[in-house]
C-alpha cells in the first residue's frame, strides 16, 4: 500500500507494510508506479536484488538504489516484489517482471536517484511506513 | 517548518537571513528576491535549506540563494555555496543528481516566417532525431573504452569523431570538458546507465525548444552573439542522465559513514560531504569533472541530431550554429576577492548558472566585450532570456546567477484537474506545438506551476549581476 506525496519539483512516496518485509516491497512497488503504468507488466523473469545499509534509512535508500539501478541502467519494468530476508543493515529479495519494451510498457517519469530529503522509516501501530522523496 | 526562517531585507533585492550560532550555522543566508517572489519562496523548505547550507564547514561569504528558488534535497535549487579550497568541504547534494545539468543556445539562420508554417513537420522529425530515452536508447553508438574518452574529453571528443563542427567545444563553458576529470572515479553501474543514454534529452524538466527571437533588450550584445529579432534559435536543457544520477548516488552512499570518520554533523543527511582534501573529496571531484562531461558530450550529441533533423525538413542550406552552452549543477575551482584577499574556492552551483563579467579570460575572445552569455530557460508556454554575466556577480555572488523560472507548484498539484490534450490545444493556440513521449510529462511542466520568469530576470538584473539581452518566444516544444 502506498500513496503520493507532494514535493515542489519532485516527487515522493508514503508506503506502508506489516513487516519491514513489506514495506520494502511495497515501497519498490511505489516506485516502480511512478516510473511505468503497471497494467501491462507481466512478471515473467525473477531479478535478484539485494543492498546492505548503516541503518534502516540508507537500507532503505540502497535497496530502492538497487531497483532504479534495474529500471534506469539494465531498462527492466517490474511488477511485483518480495523480500525474503530483512535485518538493520541487509535485505535481499526478488523483482519479478520483463525487460522494457516501448510497443507494450509506457514509462510515465524517469527518476534520477532516490534521496535522502524527509526521509522517514517508523513503526507504527499497524507496523512499518516509511516515506521517500525522488529525483525525478 | 515554512515560515518559521528569520528573514531582514537588506534592500528592495536582497534579503538577509541573519547567522543564527546556536543552531551551528557558520555564516549568513542573502536571497534575491522581489517581494513578491520571496513571498512565494516562503510556502516550502526553501529558505530552511538554504540556511542549511550555512552549515557547511568552510564556506566562504554567504549561503546565496538566487531569485528562481526552490526546495531540492539538502541544497535548495537556486543556490550558491564558495567553500575555501584547502579548508572547505565538498558536497554531492551542493552539484546534485544531475551533475552538468545545464543549456545550450543554438542559433539558426531562419526566421520566424520560415519555419511555422513546417513547424508540425520540424518538431515531429526533431522528436524522432531526438528521443527522450523513455522509449529507447539514442542514437550515439560507442562501446566501454569510447565511453572513457568521452568521459576525459567531454564535447570534444564527440567533435573529433563525427558529432558536431570544430567550433562547438570552443563554444560551451569550459570548453566542454573540465580538467582533471577520471573514469576510473565512476563506477560501473553510472557506465552501464549512461551508456544507452548518450544522445537522449531525459524527462522532468529537460526540453528542447525552437523559440525565434521575441524582443531585443542590449543591441550590441545581441549582435555579438548574432541575434536579431524574428530569428529562429533553439534552446537545449539536459544533463548527464544516468550516468551523472549514479555518480551522485554513488558518493553519498560513501559519504554518508566519511562523514563521521571527519567529525561533520549537518542538519540533513542529503547535505553529506567530505573535505575537499580528503581522498573521497578528491575522488568525487574527479568522478564529477567525468560526468560534466559526458553532460556536455550528451549535449554536443543533441545538437548533432538536431542539425540532421533540421536539414531533412528544411534543407542542406540551413545552419545551425552554438552560441554558448552553461552548466547549472556544478562545483567549480574558481578565485575571488573576499573581503580585500584573493581566495581559492571551490563554487557549488546548484541549480544557478556561471555570469562571468566583460573581460573575463574565460569566455571565448568574441564574448569577451560583451560579458558571459547566460540562458534561463522558462517553463514552456511562456519566455526564455538571453543574459550576459555583470560585475556584481563577481563582487556579491561569486559569479553566479539564477537558472530558470523556479517551480512552485508541486507536480501533483500541476496534474491535478488538468487534461493533458487539453494543455496541448491551449499551448497550441498561443502558437506552441508541444510534444511529449509521456502525458505526464506535459501536464507537470504547465507554465502555471512556474513562478513567473519575467519577474526573475527583473531582479538579477536590477540587482546587477547580470543584463537583458533578449527574450525568446516558444514555438516548439519536444519533452520527456
Amino acid at each position: 500500500m502506498f500513496e503520493i506525496l507532494e514535493h515542489t519539483a519532485d516527487i515522493g512516496f508514503r508506503a506502508r507494510g506489516r513487516t519491514m518485509a513489506e514495506l520494502f516491497a511495497e515501497a519498490a512497488m511505489a516506485l516502480s508506479a511512478i516510473y511505468a503504468e503497471l497494467d501491462q507488466i507481466e512478471a515473467r523473469l525473477e531479478y535478484p536484488i539485494e543492498a546492505r545499509g548503516e541503518d534502516r534509512e540508507s537500507l532503505l535508500v540502497n535497496w530502492l538504489g538497487e531497483v532504479l539501478f534495474w529500471i534506469d541502467g539494465r531498462r527492466v519494468v517490474f511488477s511485483r516484489f518480495r523480500v525474503d530476508a530483512i535485518s538493520t543493515h541487509e535485505v535481499r529479495g526478488l523483482a519479478f517482471g520483463e525487460p522494457y519494451d516501448p510497443t507494450r510498457h509506457r514509462a510515465k517519469l524517469l527518476v534520477k536517484a532516490v534521496t535522502y530529503h524527509q526521509l522517514k522509516v517508523t513503526e507504527t501501530a499497524e507496523g512499518w511506513m516509511a516515506e521517500v522523496y525522488l529525483d525525478v | 517548518m515554512p515560515g518559521k526562517i528569520p528573514i531582514e531585507s537588506i534592500d528592495s533585492l536582497r534579503h538577509k537571513i541573519p547567522r543564527d550560532e546556536a543552531r551551528g550555522m557558520r555564516t549568513h543566508v542573502i536571497v534575491y528576491a522581489s517581494e513578491r517572489i520571496l513571498a512565494q519562496i516562503q510556502n516550502d523548505l526553501s529558505l530552511e535549506q538554504a540556511a542549511n547550507v550555512a552549515h557547511l564547514p568552510g564556506i566562504v561569504g554567504p549561503s546565496l540563494a538566487m531569485p528562481d528558488i526552490h526546495q531540492g534535497y539538502g541544497f535548495p535549487i537556486g543556490g550558491v555555496a564558495a567553500m575555501d579550497y584547502h579548508y572547505g568541504v565538498v558536497s554531492p547534494g551542493g552539484v546534485g543528481f544531475d551533475i552538468n545539468c545545464g543549456v545550450r543556445l543554438v542559433r539558426t539562420n531562419l526566421c520566424e516566417a520560415d519555419v511555422r508554417p513546417g513547424i508540425k513537420q520540424l518538431v515531429d522529425q526533431v522528436f524522432r532525431d531526438v528521443p527522450c530515452g523513455t522509449g529507447g536508447s539514442g542514437f550515439v553508438k560507442i562501446n566501454a573504452k569510447q565511453l572513457n574518452q568521452v568521459l576525459t574529453h567531454g564535447a570534444r571528443w564527440m567533435v573529433e569523431n563525427g558529432y558536431g563542427d570544430e567550433r562547438d567545444a570552443e563554444f560551451a563553458e569550459a570548453g566542454g570538458a573540465l580538467e582533471g576529470a577520471d573514469p576510473a572515479c565512476v563506477s560501473e553501474r553510472a557506465k552501464q546507465r549512461g551508456l544507452p543514454q548518450l544522445g537522449t534529452l531525459g524527462s522532468g524538466n529537460h526540453f528542447l525548444e525552437i523559440q525565434y527571437v521575441e524582443e531585443v533588450h542590449d543591441a550590441a550584445a545581441a549582435q555579438a552573439m548574432r541575434l536579431s529579432k524574428g530569428q529562429v534559435v533553439v534552446l537545449i536543457h539536459s544533463g548527464s542522465r544516468g550516468l551523472g544520477h549514479q555518480v551522485c548516488t554513488d558518493y553519498l552512499a560513501e559519504m554518508g559513514p566519511a562523514m563521521k570518520r571527519y567529525n561533520i554533523t549537518l542538519p540533513d543527511r542529503q547535505l553529506a560531504c567530505v573535505p575537499i582534501s580528503s581522498p573521497e573529496g578528491q575522488s568525487y571531484l574527479r568522478a564529477m569533472a567525468a560526468s560534466a562531461n559526458f553532460a556536455w558530450a550528451n549535449r554536443q550529441a543533441i545538437l548533432h541530431f538536431l542539425r540532421g533533423a533540421f536539414r531533412k525538413v528544411l534543407g542542406e542550406q540551413v545552419h545551425l550554429e552554438l552560441i554558448y552552452d552553461v552548466a547549472h549543477n556544478i562545483a567549480k575551482r574558481e578565485k575571488y576577492e573576499v573581503d580585500g584577499i584573493k581566495r581559492d574556492l571551490l563554487v557549488h552551483r546548484k541549480g544557478a548558472t556561471r555570469a562571468f563579467p566583460p573581460g573575463h579570460r574565460e569566455i571565448p575572445a568574441e564574448y569577451r566585450p560583451i560579458g558571459q552569455p547566460v540562458f534561463i530557460p522558462g517553463s514552456m508556454g511562456t519566455a526564455s532570456w538571453v543574459m550576459v554575466g555583470a560585475e556584481g556577480a563577481m563582487r556579491e555572488t561569486f559569479g553566479s546567477v539564477c537558472h530558470g523560472a523556479g517551480r512552485f507548484m508541486s507536480r501533483t498539484a500541476a496534474r491535478k484537474g488538468r487534461d493533458a490534450r487539453q494543455v496541448q490545444k491551449k499551448l497550441e493556440e498561443q502558437g506552441i506545438l508541444v510534444r511529449s513521449e509521456t502525458r505526464d510529462g506535459i501536464l507537470e511542466e504547465v507554465p502555471e506551476a512556474y513562478k513567473n520568469v519575467d519577474e526573475v530576470i527583473e531582479v538579477v538584473h536590477n540587482a546587477g549581476l547580470a543584463r537583458k539581452v533578449a527574450r525568446l518566444r516558444p514555438m516548439g516544444v519536444i519533452k520527456g
